[in-house]
This record gives structure tokens, sequence and C-alpha cells, in this order.
């Protein structure tokens, strides 16, 4: 079944590149603040310099591994789930579900051996990057050297190692156990019934979300910009909790918006309806990084104008610390958000171009290129109002808190164009992405696309 | 372009028309001619099997025929209109109108019901999509009772049923199928080929089908044979024996040319 695997992985390498991305960004991510810590202890630093880069190698160590570790999960259930036809064919012929699974989790331990083998020299180079950036900043002594490797290598390889795999054998496992008639019927229509695990995690994620909202209310109160610790990973929590609820999230709002969506787009408006309710699972996994983009962009720019205004408002020039937390927060939401918005569009294109074949049959039973095109525009249109109002509610769990302890007001400080930014660019990339796809995807004449 | 008026093309006593119909594949160097040259009229009303060996242009010829793939050389016309200098927009929506096509794996909208399934090309193109006519369709291919089933809960032949409704709701001027049986049991091959011929003998409807089973070409009233891309002869009043043992001599003239 190993052989298997990696036959697997030759012939279908296209299929993977999605989840390949994604472990290789994580991996990048994870090994360059790994670096920092790899640098405070080992570099030659002291005193505040040290202190700056294990704090930021932790920040980290908190929520950037949380993220990773969801967003590799998610792009390799993706996959999985795209496969199901081929794992049902191959339980058809005889395949044990214990053989199965070591097919699968075989390939998800070769991928992340080779995304974290590809991200070493990215990792390295952005490590300096930024210990070059702490040093112009005056936050680290100059003769501070860049250390990479005893911490930061082992850190991404098992994480990503762990992610990988252990999310092969979740979304493995599901489809192992079904008969192989059902997995044929579930390969057709997959209309994202949720586990009872999916809503525990969901509901947990949401609590924890609240609890550090509430510690940032509350214990944090008199903490200052101390505060932006709990209240930055209040959204990130809360984001995968609403993340995990993407299909019965995407039912909702379909119910809501099905007959504005059916009277704007006619029949193409009545096709997309019809997909996002039965292939409510397929579109969810596309929700995930919208909703992540949104929240941890949101979330963070308004926490940080929400700071710029209470310094303000006391008067207060900045200390070197809120200026190393600023940067820091500008550095890693950076680097974060790029995160997302990569994984939105690398979702997004794995899951339109595995379309392919269905827009080739609708094509064939009378649709042209434009009523694909429009279906799927509307699909995305529906998938962003989901996924742009699930990252906002998330993104409440940081500003409102943190509104409330450095402002003593409900409502955060900042311009609403920021916000109106961050809508537009989780427009764009959606639309763009899905639509770009779609527009590769029905090239080919519709009779080519419906034999491959 | 030349096109034909509206009264010319209703009273059109010709369902199809194929003129030199090629169709050439690769780049030059290695090219494959899968059309070669390909010309034939079939009137109205008619039922055409067509039979060949494996890689004899069968599938290709459907295809051009059916406006699915353009041609590299010669005319189409399909009710007199000729389909060629159309965009895909254009040609997809004569399609609709004018072309029924049934595939061998179906290709059924997995995540739409029965119904839904057989109202989409009349929503597609815009006709008030109307469920009595669905309904009627679908009673004609005994699937009265499946409405809201979906695909991957119904048997191949079912499948292949529905397909047949979705292809004739339209009232189309010629049903393509490419070996629309190949997948199905025997008892569920015997009743699509019914329904094919139903719709040739009481509706009048022009069905141009594939096969490479003497028993699914003894329903038709004519048979094409093709290899290597041209037609090679033709059969009025098939019976199953009579195909069968034509084949095998068509199978003798391909093997030495292919060996
Ligand atoms: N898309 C294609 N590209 C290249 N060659 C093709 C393509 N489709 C068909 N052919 C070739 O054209 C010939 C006729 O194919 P086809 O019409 O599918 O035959 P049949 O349906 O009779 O089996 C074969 O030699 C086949 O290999
Ligand atoms: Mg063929």
């Amino acid at each position: 079944m190993f052989g298997l695997a990696l036959r697997t992985l030759r012939f279908r390498a296209g299929g993977f590149a999605a989840a390949f991305l994604s472990m290789f960004l994580g991996a990048s991510i994870l090994m360059t603040f790994g670096s920092m810590y790899d640098t405070a202890v080992l570099g030659g630093a002291s005193g505040t310099g040290q202190e700056t880069m294990v704090t930021m190698a932790s920040v980290v160590g908190g929520w950037g591994l949380l993220l990773v570790v969801f967003a590799v999960a998610s792009t390799l259930t993706l996959s999985v789930r795209q496969r199901a036809e081929e794992i049902a064919l191959l339980k058809s012929v005889g395949a044990t579900p214990r053989q199965l699974r070591r097919m699968i989790v075989g390939e998800a331990a070769v991928l992340a051996m080779a995304a974290v083998a590809c991200a070493v020299m990215p990792a390295a180079l952005a490590g300096r990057g930024l210990l070059e950036l702490l040093i112009s900043t005056g936050q680290v002594n100059a003769d501070v050297s860049y250390v990479f490797g005893p911490l930061a290598v082992p850190m991404g390889l098992v994480i990503t190692f762990v992610a990988a795999t252990g999310a092969a054998l979740l979304a493995v496992r599901r489809t192992a156990r079904m008969r192989v008639t059902e997995s044929i019927a579930d390969a057709a229509t997959d209309q994202g019934r949720m586990s009872k695990k999916r809503i525990a995690g969901a509901v947990l994620f949401l609590l924890l979300g609240l609890d550090l909202a509430i510690v940032t209310a509350t214990a944090m109160r008199n903490e200052g910009s101390d505060a932006m610790s709990t209240a930055g990973q209040a959204s990130i929590y809360a984001a995968i909790g609403m993340a995990l609820l993407g299909p019965i999230m995407i039912r909702r709002v379909v119910a809501v918006l099905a007959g504005t969506v059916e009277r704007l787009g006619g029949v193409t408006g009545y096709l997309a309806v019809c997909n996002l309710r039965r292939r409510t699972g397929q579109l969810a996994g596309a929700l995930t990084p919208i909703v992540l983009f949104t929240a941890i962009a949101t979330g963070t720019l308004y926490m940080q104008s929400t700071e710029n205004a209470a310094l303000e408002a006391a008067g207060l020039a900045k200390s070197v610390e809120q200026k190393n937390i600023e940067t820091l927060n500008l550095v890693v939401i950076g680097m974060i958000v790029v995160f997302a918005a990569i994984m939105l569009v690398n979702t997004l294109l794995a899951a339109t171009t595995y379309r392919g074949r269905e827009f080739g049959q609708q094509r064939l039973a009378g649709s042209t290129r434009r009523q694909v095109l429009g279906m799927v525009a509307l699909e995305g249109a529906v998938l962003t109002v989901t996924g742009v109002l699930l990252g906002t509610v998330a993104a409440l769990f940081t500003i409102l808190p943190y509104a409330s302890v450095r402002l003593g007001s409900a409502l955060p400080e900042g311009s609403p164009v920021v916000y109106a930014g961050v809508t537009a660019l989780a427009v764009v990339l959606t639309l763009g992405t899905a639509l770009g796809a779609a527009r590769r995807a029905v090239r080919s004449p519709a009779v080519a696309a419906v034999t491959v | 372009m030349f096109r034909r008026k509206a009264e010319e093309r209703t009273g059109s006593p010709e369902a199809l028309r194929l003129e030199s119909v090629r169709r050439v594949y690769g780049a030059e160097g290695n090219q494959v001619n899968a059309l070669d040259g390909v010309s034939l009229s079939l009137p109205k009303g008619s039922f055409t099997a067509v039979m060949g060996p494996s890689g004899s242009g069968k599938s290709t010829f459907l295809h051009c025929a059916a406006g699915l793939d353009q041609p590299t050389g010669g005319r189409v016309f399909v009710d007199g209109e000729e389909l060629a200098g159309r965009n895909e927009a254009a040609l997809t929506k004569f399609r609709r109108e004018r072309i029924g096509f049934v595939f061998q794996q179906f290709n059924l909208l997995p995540a739409l019901t029965v119904m839904q399934n057989v109202t989409l090309p009349l929503k597609l193109a815009g006709r008030k999509a109307d469920p009595e006519q669905a309904r009627a369709v679908l009673a004609r291919v005994g699937l009265g009772e499946r409405l809201h089933h979906r695909p991957s809960e119904l048997s191949g032949g079912q499948q292949q049923r529905v397909a047949i409704a979705r292809a004739l709701v339209t009232r189309p001027s010629v049903l393509f199928g490419d070996e629309p049986t190949g997948a199905l049991d025997t008892r569920s091959a015997r009743d699509v080929l019914a329904l094919l011929q139903e719709a040739v003998r009481m509706y009048g409807q022009t069905v141009v089908m594939v096969t490479h089973d003497p028993v699914a070409a003894s329903y038709a009233d004519s048979v094409l044979f093709l290899a290597d891309g041209r037609i090679v002869g033709r059969m009025t009043a098939p019976t199953a024996e009579a195909v069968a043992e034509r084949m095998t001599h068509l199978s003798d003239e391909i093997i030495p040319a292919v060996a």
C-alpha cells in the first residue's frame, strides 16, 4: 500500500498541490519563528533583546501553530474528500480499511517530509530577515548572530508531520469505514452533515475564544497593552470554531439568500443554490480560509488602531516595548494574513479545478460557458458573504474586549475603510480565484472534460 | 454565413446531413485521421445504428454530427441548418433546442434529483419548465415514481432512462446515443432500446446510435459500418445475425491493416 501511495503521488501530483503548498507555507512560518528561539538562546543575545525574540517565538508557538495545523488539516481533508470516488473504487476491488488508511496516511507523510525539506531554505532566509528587522529597529543588539536549526527544524518537521498524518487519518477514517456502495453514493453528493465530534470541536474553540475575550476584559483590565496577547488569540480560536461550523452556517445563509440568488441569477442562481445545498461539505472547505483571513486581518488591525488611539488619548509616546509589540504585531499578522490569503486562493483553486467534470456534464446538458461561470460566481458570492460574516463575528472576540479595556468603550477606534478594505480583498480573492479556475476548467471541450 | 429560412428549416426532410466531414487529431507528424471524409444523409424519423471496430471513429462521428466537436473539414447540417460558423454559446443554444445526446456513462448531474436533471435543459434554455411535461416524459421512461431520487440512488439502467428523458424533454430533432446500452445489463439495455425505438415510431424523432452490440443494432432501421474513419457499408432492416456476420468480416478486413 505504501508503494501504491508513492505511485499515486507521482501520478496525481496536481491533486496534491494544495495540500503540499499549505504544508510548505506552514512549515516555513513555523521554522521562521522557531529560529527566533534558536537565535535567542544560542546567538549570544541577552536582556530585553533575548526576551523579545523568545516572545516572538512563543506567540507563534501559541496561535500561529494552531493556524498552521488547522490549515494543513483542512486542505488535506479536502484532498481526501475529492478522492472519495477513487477510495470507493479501491475498496470495491478489495482494499481493506486498514490498507486504505496506510495508503492515505503514507501519502500525507511523504508530502509532509517533502514540504518541510523545501521549506528549510525560505524559512532560514525569512528568519534572518526578521532578525535584521529587530536589529535595525534597535530591539536586538547588532552583535547577535543568527542561528537556525536546533529547535526550528525539529519543530517544523514534527508539527507538520503530525498535523498532516493526523488529519489524513481522521479524514480517511470516515470514508474507509463505509460500505462500498455507500461511499460511491457519498462521493456523488455530500451534504456536509456534521459529526458530533466536529460540533464538539467547534463549541470547544468558540468557548476558548470566549474565555480569552472574558480574560481580556477582566483579568487583563489593568495590564495596558499586555492585554493584546490574550485579545489577539481570542479571534483566532473563535475563527477556527466558526470555520468548523461552516456547513451549518452555509445552509443557514443559503436558506436566507436562496430566493434572492434565484431571482437575481435565474437558472444559474437555481443551480448555485442546488450545489450549495447538496455539496455543502465540499464548499465548506473553501469557507475556512475566508473566515480565518477576515477574522485575523480585521481583529488585529482594529486592535492595533485601538491601541494607537489609547496611547494618543493618554498623551503618551510609544515606549520601546510598545514599538516592539507593534512591529511584532504587524510582522506576525502580515505573515499570517498572507498565509490565510494564499490558503484561500490555494483551497479555492483546488476545489474549483476539481469540478471540471461536473462543469462538463452541465455544459452537455445545455449550459453555455457563461452560465457555468455565472453559477460559480453566485456560489462564490454566497461563500464570501458567509465567510466574511463569520470572520467578522470572530474578530469581535478580539476587538470588543480590547476596546473595553483600553478605551473603556464598547466600540473600537479605527477607520471603517480598513474593514471595507479587508472585505473587498476577501471578495476579490474569492471571486477572482473561483472564476479564474472555472474559466480554465471550461476552456476545454465539454466532451473532453467528462471523459477524463 | 448562409442560413436557410425558418420555413425551409422546418420543412427540411433531412434530419442530419454530413458532407465530406474530416476530423484530424494530433499535431503535424503524428496525425490520426479519426474521420476521413464521411458523407451521409439521414431522413427525419429514421433510426440508424453506427457500428465499427474500436477506434474506427464512431464517437468522433457522433461528436462532430452533434456539434460537440468541430470537424477539421466538411460540413454538418442538423435539421437543415449548418453547424459551422457559430460561436460556442450560439452552438450550445442550437444544441439544446435541436439535439439530444445520451452517453454511455449517463452524465447526469449528481447534485440534482431526477426531476431537476430532466427539467434542467428547459431551464437553461430559459423556457418555462413545465413540470407536467417533464413528468410525462419520466412516466414514459418508467420513472414516474422516482422523481425525487438522486442519480446515485438509481441503478445504471434507471440512470440511463433518466438521461434519455432529459434528452427527449426538449423535443430535439435528432437524438444521438454513444453506446447508450454499453454499461447496462441485457434487460436494462432492452428497455433503453425500446424507448429509443418508441421515440422514432411514435414521436417521429430521429435517432442515431453507436453500438458494438449486433442485437442493439437490430432495433434500428438501418446500420452504418465505419472502419478507419470511413463509411464502409450500410445495411437496411438489419437482423442481429446479419450484423454479427458483417462485423466479423469487417474485423477481418481491419486486422491486416493494423498489424
Ligand atoms: N482527443 C483525441 N486526441 C487524439 N486522438 C483521438 C482523440 N479522440 C479520439 N482519437 C483517436 O481517433 C480515433 C477514433 O476514435 P473514436 O472516435 O473514439 O473511436 P471509437 O468511438 O470508434 O472507438 C482513434 O484512433 C483514437 O485514438
Ligand atoms: Mg467510442
